[in-house]
């Protein structure tokens, strides 16, 4: 049987547009809270304007490059581009549409009002809006013209311009000339209008108040028309690693050269004047469907900034406190409670503290000799970062891995990278040719009967922002097993040979993807020979061709395949003896699904594993993953819990149809919204152990006379 | 804290590895890093006899690394060695004092049977499997980068060993010197194994029957430990099982063999050429098992370290090896057992007795019991030129357990019970002894000497002897039933060497037998 006919796939270009339609149809939720839609649409551009900078622009590249050969789903670099033009301009627009017919009108009644063009403003507010254009944006304006004698201005990548086109005052030639300001990024898009008539919140964007004022920037001159565009350039780097020197170097120098990458979209305003347009298509070198005439406002993003609004908590979901680890009590020491046990962490829901604590402590503790740590995306300011730099001045032999290549966050990586070796940690500047993605701390530490090696593994990345906000596992041990492997990644890591072998983590690019497909065989075998075989996985991305063939081979030897793909899922469901026992489920919630957790059931012996890696090539290829086992009874069963409430969900829960589309199957008598209920439950949980320690509190405290 | 960290430094001709241990009393050795670097420090050795300055800068980089780990363990006690690649080089000693330079970490060379001292070491620390195998017909093959060394036993200890240089690596560079074509490179590799291989046979297994083969190595062993059936013991395997095995994987190409064996591709050669080391042995030997107890050079160096401070409970009795193998040499060139009994027993009798005197300790006491039963190997070649004839061969034979120094001690003791005896100043014109070697070598010399002297006429005449010191005296009372006229002549002869060395006359007596 052939499991690799392409049309047993979907182009996964087009499947992660699925997702970004996912993203947008909460936005379009009536039953959602309003600002939280807004939310959705304003992350919806954002994703898009990624997805553009690096997907799209790496299909230019291979058309560029005459490259033709097809996809799993049989379609070629340009058919892929020519189909994803057509599916991206109908998402635009129905972005637009959702703007306009939904978010404009309910912010209107919730008394905000955004005045979407300068001409609809008061006298009073045009007034005060051209004062503070004097005062506070003139001053950093940089108009430039466009002449025989300056060329065509560098426009930065994803920045808000507006264009002009002027007319010489006295004059008598028939000429117009070209000009541009870029809206500055310093000042907040959003320009709060404080007049005595103004009723609730009154708002105009900054480029409208410029547009308004463009003439007083050019001041000999007549503006014919002006219009904001905004672009996007190719970005993905390209990092000649086996020739670049030093590699921070190497990579400061490419986000200078990202600036001056090709553009491949150009956003303009309907109604833009034609001759306008005409230049910039043409000093761009943008092709007509690379164009994208815009019925609203551009980059929709400025919505995230709405959210800051001041009120309008009712419209807002409520906020929540990630819940303290009941194992991990306050004030205790984290190496004494993980020795009684493993430690299983649930983020958001529970708190990402103990994950810092864990590194202060180690940073502190005298018996401590080393700390080890990945860093893939680290938040601002980071305790991690601060605590690793004080270990080191603590004298302990400190060695972080901080991958320069994450993706847009290679400036803010630099950074931390200089400052931990300013501190005197052993800074690894990523591998050449891999990306470091697996998340791993390795504290070792001395105590009474030899040394003991505590490890800290996780689904997600050791930024405590980002914890708030994406669902992860992570496991805290001091198993030896666990151990040993963690020191053998390390030393991997730092360039010394492979282990000889590995107890329990499976490590890729050299062997996860080999256990994993094993693992699915041994499924298969289980149901071959009549024995009870199962798959339950979770992941953000599945788009590996080895895997996927395993899937489909496991699902046509009977294996039950349940698989919850938050994004991009080339995998297709319900083909005749192909697909028939895969189900493919996506939840698009308030919290970025970022979890993977697989399932085998392995003829009742059930083995559970996390990793750090999707089921893509990218993951099992080219870059440092770690898949590990939990194997304690109880943390087995609160993991199959965890997973058996997402699939109950059925709030948030898309079901991936045979045609390629998604869709929610509701059961409005007992809606199931796993988000909800797991922070139901921690909560739960945070009073339960408030109660219990009250009721410990059995001494009775006497008043007692003070003599005064 | 009764825990010892110790780190174990393995220099090897083409990897960099350092093993650090926690030893304890109450639980052992218990391994808490392993740590690898590849270099082909013998692809430089082999070739040129020198390291090159590119190489030379990495292994002092990693070794500063390694010291860096060292320190991060808090690493109470070390030991670093360096084998062939090391030792082969022309510049040994300046190569080292750079390294100590540039590391701060001192590497001794090890002798080559000292080295493959510490990999028998690392097997026999495995304990009761151990013992329980080498009850019957064993050889252990230790196949390093230079070299290899088959070992015998037999009734549970190690009669002989030999050193063949068919390293895994020398192997590859003669290889890739005469650049074979693909579909030569098997049959080359064959030619140049059997050609070695057959003359061991013929010379040392003759119709011994070997039963069991233990393997050290770093390619095949590991991986044929985990991936062939055990029998009973782990890493234990039979024959056929891993003939099977080795001949499967050769048929697969090489990604899908480091695929497979899940090794870098750079290692499937020197994979191959172990491989066919093993096959090669197995069938030579006609071997029925196979234990490949996944033990390295750093294993050994820790227990040797463990040893020394009296931290483990050893289980095997290397000393007895040593006297087997002796003997074996003995046997090899034609020696009298029951002389050689008589030497022995004359030699301890005046050595026990002269304890107050001379102060020295067990091992001096087995130096020179190997002295006794080697005392006139020489003759075997040439019967006027004994002394220099015992002296090649003894220095020229391996016995594992016993490091240079000490067989040149046992070689000059030998030398000087038949030619005259030299003084410090002549002897180090070419020899690197220090004086305190040297006096252990006066020393025993002068008992051997005696002992010589009391069995002149190679008839044992002696049936009880008693040494009895005597403040400057040492009365030596035989019983005997017959004439020692001719002893009685010798001794007086040799008694003069005796005084001067210890300051102690020998007196013989002769008692008439009961």
């Amino acid at each position: 049987m052939d499991y690799t006919n392409k049309e047993y796939y979907t182009n996964r270009e087009l499947s992660w547009l699925k997702f970004n339609e996912r993203v947008l149809s909460e936005a379009r939720d009536a039953a959602l809270p309003f600002f939280e839609r807004m939310k959705f649409l304003s992350i919806s551009s954002s994703n898009l304007d990624e997805f553009f900078m690096v997907r799209v622009a790496s299909l230019k590249d291979m058309v560029n490059a005459k490259y033709t050969k097809p996809d799993l789903a049989g379609m070629t670099p340009e058919e892929q581009l020519k189909a994803l033009s057509e599916a991206i301009h109908e998402f635009v627009k129905l972005q637009y549409a959702t703007y306009q017919k939904m978010i404009q009108p309910q912010m209107k009644e919730l008394g905000i009002h955004l005045i979407e063009h300068h001409e609809e403003l008061s006298k009073s507010q045009a007034e005060y809006v051209d004062r503070y254009f004097e005062n506070q944006v003139y001053p950093v304006l940089t108009p430039m013209a466009v002449d025989s004698s300056r060329p065509f201005p560098l426009i930065k990548n994803k920045s808000l311009n507006i264009c002009a086109l002027l007319d010489k005052k006295d004059s008598k030639k028939e000429e117009t000339e070209f000009a541009t300001v870029q809206v500055p990024s310093v000042l907040d898009r959003m320009v709060r209008i404080e007049t005595k008539d103004s009723e609730g919140i009154t708002l105009i964007r900054l480029e409208e108040v410029i547009e308004r004022n463009i003439s007083k920037l050019f001041l000999n001159y007549n503006v014919l028309g002006a219009s904001p565009f905004r672009i996007m350039r190719n970005a993905d780097l390209t990092i000649e690693e086996e020739e670049a020197e030093d590699l921070l170097k190497e990579i400061e120098k490419q986000i200078k050269k990202r600036q001056w990458g090709e553009v491949i979209r150009l956003e303009v305003e309907d109604g833009i004047d034609k001759r306008l347009l005409k230049i910039l298509k043409k000093e761009l070198h943008i092709a007509t469907e690379d164009i994208y005439q815009i019925g609203g406002p551009l980059d929709l993003t400025f919505l995230m900034k709405m959210y800051s609004l001041e009120g309008f908590e009712e419209y807002k979901e409520k906020s929540f406190t990630p819940q303290p680890v009941p194992e991990l009590p306050e004030g205790c020491s984290i190496f004494e409670e993980v020795k009684k046990q493993d430690i299983l962490l649930h983020h958001p829901y529970q708190s990402f503290t103990p994950v810092v604590r864990f590194i202060e402590q180690a940073a502190a503790d005298p018996d401590v000799l080393a700390i080890k740590q990945t860093l893939y995306r680290v938040s601002g300011n980071s305790p991690i970062v601060r605590a690793l730099a004080q270990a080191a001045e603590n004298g302990k032999q400190v060695s972080v891995l901080v991958e320069l290549k994450a993706r847009f966050d290679e400036e803010n990586n630099i950074v931390w990278a200089k400052m931990l070796e300013k501190a005197g940690c052993h800074v690894i500047y990523g591998l050449v040719g891999l990306k470091t993605h697996s998340k791993i701390t390795l504290v070792v530490r001395r105590e009474e009967d030899g040394i003991r090696r505590y490890v800290h593994l996780g689904t997600g990345n050791y930024n405590d922002a980002t914890a708030k906000l994406y669902t992860d596992l992570g496991l805290l041990t001091c198993s030896e097993a666990v151990g040993e492997d963690a020191t053998a990644v390390f030393n991997m890591l730092s360039g010394y040979s492979e282990p000889l072998g590995w107890n329990k983590l499976s490590v890729a690019p050299l062997w996860l993807k080999k256990r994993l497909l094993t693992l699915i065989r041994r499924e298969t075998e289980h149901a071959r020979n009549k024995r009870v075989a199962r798959i339950v996985a979770k992941m953000n991305s599945l788009c590996d061709p080895d895997v996927m063939a395993a899937l489909y081979e496991a699902s046509s030897a009977g294996v039950e395949v349940y698989l919850l793909v938050r994004g991009i899922c080339c995998l297709r469901t319900g083909i005749k003896n192909v697909s028939e026992n895969i189900h493919v489920y996506s939840i698009v919630g308030d919290y970025l699904e970022h979890s993977r957790i697989f399932y085998f059931e392995n003829d009742l012996q059930p083995e559970i594993y996390l990793s750090s890696a999707d089921w893509m090539p990218r993951n099992l290829e080219r870059r440092v993953e770690i898949m590990f086992p939990i194997e304690a009874p109880q943390l087995k069963e609160r993991v199959m819990q965890i997973l058996d409430l997402q699939f109950r969900d059925n709030v948030k829960k898309r079901t991936l149809l045979p045609d390629g589309n998604y869709k929610i199957i509701t059961d409005e008598d007992a809606p199931v919204n796993c988000q909800e209920i797991f922070r139901r439950e921690v909560m739960q949980k945070t009073k339960q152990l408030k109660r219990d320690a009250a009721k410990k509190q059995r001494v009775f405290i006497p008043k007692t006379h003070i003599e005064s | 804290m009764a825990v010892k960290t110790f780190a174990a430094i393995d220099v090897g001709s083409f990897e960099l590895a350092m093993k650090i241990y926690e030893i304890s009393s109450k639980s052992g050795m218990r391994e808490i890093e392993h740590i690898r670097h590849r270099l082909a420090l013998g692809a430089d050795t082999y070739n040129t006899k020198k390291i090159s300055p590119r190489k030379m800068d990495e292994l002092c980089r990693v070794l500063r690394e390694f010291a860096q780990i060292m320190k991060s363990y808090h690493v109470t006690d070390y030991k670093a060695y360096g084998t062939s690649a090391i030792r082969e080089t022309e510049n040994t000693t300046i190569v080292l004092d750079q390294i100590k330079n540039r590391t701060g970490l001192n590497i001794d060379v090890l002798s080559n049977s000292e080295q493959r001292f510490l990999d028998y070491k690392s097997v026999a620390s495995q304990g009761a499997p151990f013992q329980k195998i080498i009850e019957k017909g064993t050889a252990i093959a230790d196949i390093g980068g230079g070299n290899i060394q088959i070992s015998l036993f037999d009734n549970d200890a190690l009669v002989m060993t030999q050193n063949l240089k068919l390293g895994v690596l020398r192997l590859h560079e003669r290889m890739l010197s005469m650049r074979p074509r693909p579909g030569q490179v098997d049959e080359l590799l064959e030619e140049m194994i059997q050609s070695q291989l057959s003359v061991f046979k013929k010379l040392y297994i003759k119709d011994r029957q070997i039963s069991n083969l233990i393997v050290v190595d770093d390619y095949v062993s590991g991986i044929i430990k985990t991936k062939v059936p055990s029998e009973g013991q782990e890493g234990l395997m039979q024959e056929e099982e891993c003939l099977n095995f080795l001949d499967r994987i050769s048929l697969m190409r090489t990604e899908e063999r480091a695929e497979y064996l899940g090794i870098p591709e750079e290692n499937v050669e020197l994979f191959d050429i172990s491989a066919h080391l093993i096959r090669n042995m197995v069938k030579l030997m006609e071997i029925s098992y196979i234990w490949a107890p996944g033990v390295t050079l750093c294993d050994g160096i820790a227990y040797e370290y463990a040893e020394k401070n009296k931290r483990k409970f050893i289980s095997h009795d290397f000393e007895k090896d040593i006297l087997a193998c002796a003997r074996n040499i003995s046997k090899r060139y034609m020696g009298s057992r029951k002389r050689s009994e008589t030497m022995e027993q004359i030699c301890l009798t005046i050595y026990d007795s002269m304890q107050k005197i001379h102060g020295m300790g067990k091992r001096e006491r087995l130096l020179l019991q190997l002295s006794a039963i080697l005392h006139d190997c020489g003759k075997f070649i040439n019967m006027t030129n004994v002394g220099e004839c015992s002296y090649y061969i003894i220095m020229n034979t391996e016995m594992i357990g016993l490091s240079h120094m000490e067989r040149e001690i046992v070689a000059f003791v030998v030398r000087f019970n038949h030619d005259r005896f030299l003084y410090y100043d002549e002897i180090v014109t070419d020899s690197l002894l220090d004086r305190q070697t040297y006096l252990v070598i006066a020393k025993l010399a002068a008992i051997l000497r005696l002992a010589n002297s009391l069995d002149k006429s190679h008839k044992q005449k002696f049936k009880k002897i008693k040494g009895e010191l005597d403040d400057r005296q040492l009365l030596i009372t035989v019983e005997a039933g017959q004439d020692i006229l001719l002893e009685q002549e010798m001794f007086k002869k040799v008694a003069d060497f005796f005084e001067e060395v210890y300051s102690v006359r020998p007196v013989i007596e002769q008692r008439q037998m009961a």
